[in-house]
């Protein structure tokens, strides 16, 4: 269970920071920045800067991502930005636009 | 102005009311729960549907069709908080908009007016600063001569 749950019928314009991990259901515009992992679930949207530990996306991400970890971006996943991340992968069937940069 | 239950900068303890915070949130239910967890923190504006709890700290104006909890520790501070039910162990600092129920639980802090046409349920041990605008049924023995034999009568207090 996560600690902090934006959820499906929510909307922040803002920021968002939290020590602990995030799971997008909803809308954030603004910047997501977690400790922990971030998670945006199908039918979520997020137009900000995502800053954070492992980040799991099936939504839609406008914006670039930061992650000290790894960046999954699964099947039906929507991204426009820049990644950078350790490791990143993308699913048959994931949207991506945007540049990578894994630090090598 | 003076008159009515204004209770500005004041330290006031009321038992709570017989009616229940709880189990009045009226639909929002579906669309899930969502939470600011206790490490987190949300400056912006929050709206939407759904029931909200806020175990973290929120700066920031919140509109919400639904049950917003300030949970313990908890702290949420906004111009104005629009929700249909607000249920309070943290702390609150804004004017609140609620059609239904503020339940203010022991040990929370409160501040801001209440409007919007809802109740204020404070619970032994609250702390609340601000105005209330409410509107009951003066009971009989309180109308004076002019109540007569009626129930009382509709008293709109500001």
């Amino acid at each position: 269970m996560a600690s902090t749950v934006i959820g499906a019928g929510i909307t922040i314009d803002g920021e968002v920071t939290s020590d602990e991990d995030v799971v997008v259901q909803g809308t954030v515009r603004g910047k997501l920045t977690a400790r922990d992992g971030v998670t945006v679930e199908h039918g979520a949207v997020v137009e900000a800067d995502v800053n954070g530990g492992p980040l799991s996306v099936a939504g839609s991400i406008t914006g670039n991502i930061t992650s000290t970890d790894r960046v999954d971006l699964q099947p039906g996943a929507r991204v426009i930005g820049n990644v950078k991340a350790t490791r990143i992968t993308i699913a048959d069937g994931a949207q991506f636009k945007g540049n990578v940069d894994m630090d090598v | 102005m003076t008159s009515g239950p204004s209770c500005t900068n004041k330290r006031l303890v009321i038992m709570a009311q017989t009616r229940s915070a709880r189990g009045g949130s009226s639909g929002g239910n579906g669309a899930g729960e969502a939470r600011i967890g206790a490490g987190a923190r949300v400056r912006g504006r929050i709206a939407g549907d759904g029931a909200l709890t806020v175990e973290g700290r929120v700066e920031g104006d919140i509109a919400l069709r639904g049950e917003l909890t300030v949970a313990e520790g908890g702290e949420v501070r906004a111009d104005t908080i629009e929700v249909e039910t607000l249920v309070v162990s943290g702390t609150v600092d804004g004017e609140l908009r609620v059609s239904g129920v503020v339940h203010a639980t022991a040990g929370s802090r409160v501040r801001g007016n209440v409007t919007g046409g809802g109740t204020l349920a404070l619970d032994d041990g609250a702390q609340f600063a601000g105005r209330i605008d409410a509107e009951f049924d003066l009971p009989a023995e309180l109308m004076g001569s002019s109540g007569g034999t009626s129930g009382g009568r509709r008293g709109d207090r500001r």
